[in-house]
């Protein structure tokens, strides 16, 4: 069943919505596997190579640093900072959507 | 690649800040009071999906690593400037809330991975749907990573913190986005994929986005 028009599909959205869900849910995987392999982005290792890691300043350290929440571990910490974060983007684009409606 | 605060000049913090904010305003003014319901449930779920998959660091077994970042995706199924919107909401969130780049690095990172990617992306999709649209897709999720990480390795490269070594930072961005950036293309191909046989018109979308 296509989206279109005005109405709001609701069999879609609780698909979609269970497809967020199951992306935040295996997030803790990934945050685990990452640290295990000592994960690393060519951005960082740029910075390495040339000596600009220690440049990097913090002006707003954010809610959840480095989608972690003080306290909980890095399972726990990824799962509810992950799960906050989607809540908070799925909430902003539905404002954002809702001002550039027609 | 997204840069933290302290890696850019300063005068290129500025530039890139006027230069996203205007880019980024100019997308709301041309699409506002275009959206049908149908296209704010989409553009939701694909703004949240790009967070959500975002938080996916791949572990792979290579010197260096990278997450999906969507801006093809977003450009595909949402069209150019709705793709932008929605890339740029992401990085926002994760600035702000995450400390996942820099708020003041937020201009270059909006520019690099939502204007950029998801420019190039589109570029890179409508050229080569029309001969296989799969290998399009591939095409524009490998090709925009590579291009928003060659733009940021030239905004180091530029930058003091980096010694001015423009050419390791884009050997580095470009050449590690290159190689990573089969991932983004196959991720690119699942996300179409998943949003099509959903039963989402992301293919409407599509049309009406590069008419918006």
């Amino acid at each position: 069943m296509n989206v279109q028009g005005s109405q709001i599909d609701r069999d879609w959205m609780i698909k979609a919505i269970g497809g967020l869900a199951l992306l935040v849910a295996v997030s803790p995987l990934f945050a685990i596997g990452a640290g295990a392999v000592g994960y690393i982005e060519p951005l960082e290792h740029a910075a390495e190579l040339t000596g600009a890691s220690d440049h990097a300043t913090v002006i707003v350290a954010g809610l959840f640093t480095d989608y972690g929440v003080p306290g909980l571990g890095t399972a726990t910490g990824t799962l509810v900072a992950g799960a906050f974060g989607t809540v908070l983007t799925l909430g902003v684009a539905l404002g954002v959507g809702q001002g550039l409606a027609e | 690649m997204h840069t933290p605060d302290g890696f850019l000049h300063p005068w290129m913090v500025g530039a890139l800040l006027v230069v996203s904010s205007l880019v980024v305003g100019t997308c709301l003014h041309r699409l506002r009071g275009t959206l049908s319901t149908a296209r704010i449930q989409l553009f939701a779920i694909v703004t949240a999906g790009i967070f959500a998959a975002q938080l996916l660091n791949w572990p792979l077994p290579t010197p260096v690593s990278a997450h999906f970042v969507g801006g093809a995706l977003a450009a595909i199924v949402l069209g150019p400037r709705l793709g932008i919107v929605s890339v740029s909401i992401v990085l926002a969130i994760q600035a702000f809330v995450f400390g996942d780049g820099g708020v003041l690095a937020l201009g270059a990172n909006v520019f690099n991975m939502a204007i950029v990617e998801t420019l190039g992306g589109y570029a890179i999709y409508q050229l080569l749907a029309g001969y296989h649209r799969p290998t399009a897709i591939v095409a524009a999720g490998w090709g925009s990573i590579t291009l928003a990480a060659l733009a940021a390795g030239i905004e180091l490269g530029l930058s003091p913190a980096f010694g001015y070594e423009l050419v390791t930072t884009v050997v580095v961005m470009g050449g590690g986005h290159a190689l990573l950036g089969v991932g983004e293309g196959l991720l690119t191909l699942l996300g179409v994929w998943l949003l099509e046989t959903t039963g989402s018109p992301a293919s409407d979308a599509n049309r009406q986005g590069a008419q918006a």
